[in-house]
């Protein structure tokens, strides 16, 4: 769990620093700032919650039987994706928060995990154009 | 019989296309479970790389909700804010 927790606590540190970036950022270029920051608000802190969600159900997985595991895994993933559903709804429907905040809310920890983990690694360029035919 | 109008015409396919993006959100439901099968049979057979295996697992399903998280914002959008009438 212990690297779990500091892969969890890394990217959170990240999404903080990028949420902050963007806010500041939609002040300057976003014409009717408030609402796209109350979306950008609403979008990050239910991607932190689905995120550590999805830790957990992953922590609990690998320690069932692979049958259950395969179920378990499933179910927690379609409760996240009706949880995505209803904020999305929400934001739709409310004139208080603007829609595209809110799904860059929720795309930001995905871009964190992106270009922390995969795109900070020159081997993985490397690897893309490599020819693999002969090995 | 009304002739079909063309904001009908919109409204049914949209929610046609609503139903074709949501199928997009059963895939990684279905890759997530095989993961985590896979994950579980790796750590019963080697109990002490359980965190690299949660660790490589938790990345790779995260990376794999995106695509339906996608489809989701397409087909709501098509379905309570569609774009497409005001084209019209």
């Amino acid at each position: 769990m212990e690297t779990t927790k500091q892969l969890l606590k890394t990217t959170y540190k990240y999404v903080a620093v990028l949420y902050l970036f963007s806010m500041a950022v939609s002040v300057f270029w976003v014409e009717d700032y408030v609402p796209f920051i109350i979306g950008l608000t609403f979008g990050v802190v239910i991607s932190v919650v689905n995120f550590f969600e999805l830790a957990r159900t992953v922590h609990q997985s690998v320690m069932l039987h692979p049958k259950k595991a395969h179920s378990y895994a499933i179910r927690h993933y379609f409760i996240r994706f009706l949880i995505n559903a209803v904020v999305i709804f929400i934001s739709i429907k409310a004139p208080y928060i603007n829609i595209f905040g809110t799904i860059i809310g929720l795309l930001l920890i995905k871009f964190v995990i992106y270009f922390a983990n995969l795109f900070n690694d020159k081997e993985y360029f490397k690897n893309i154009i490599r020819r693999k035919e002969g090995e | 019989m009304e002739p079909i109008t063309g904001k009908a015409l919109v409204l049914a396919a949209s929610a046609i296309g609503a139903g074709l993006a949501m199928i997009a959100g059963i895939g990684p439901g279905i890759g997530q479970g095989y993961a985590a099968g896979k994950g579980a049979e790796g750590v019963g057979r080697q109990p002490e790389a359980q965190g690299d295996i949660v660790r490589t697992m938790l990345l790779g399903a995260a990376v794999a909700e995106t695509t339906g998280i996608y489809g989701l914002i397409i087909a709501l959008i098509l379905l309570f804010a569609n774009p497409l009438i005001n084209l019209l």
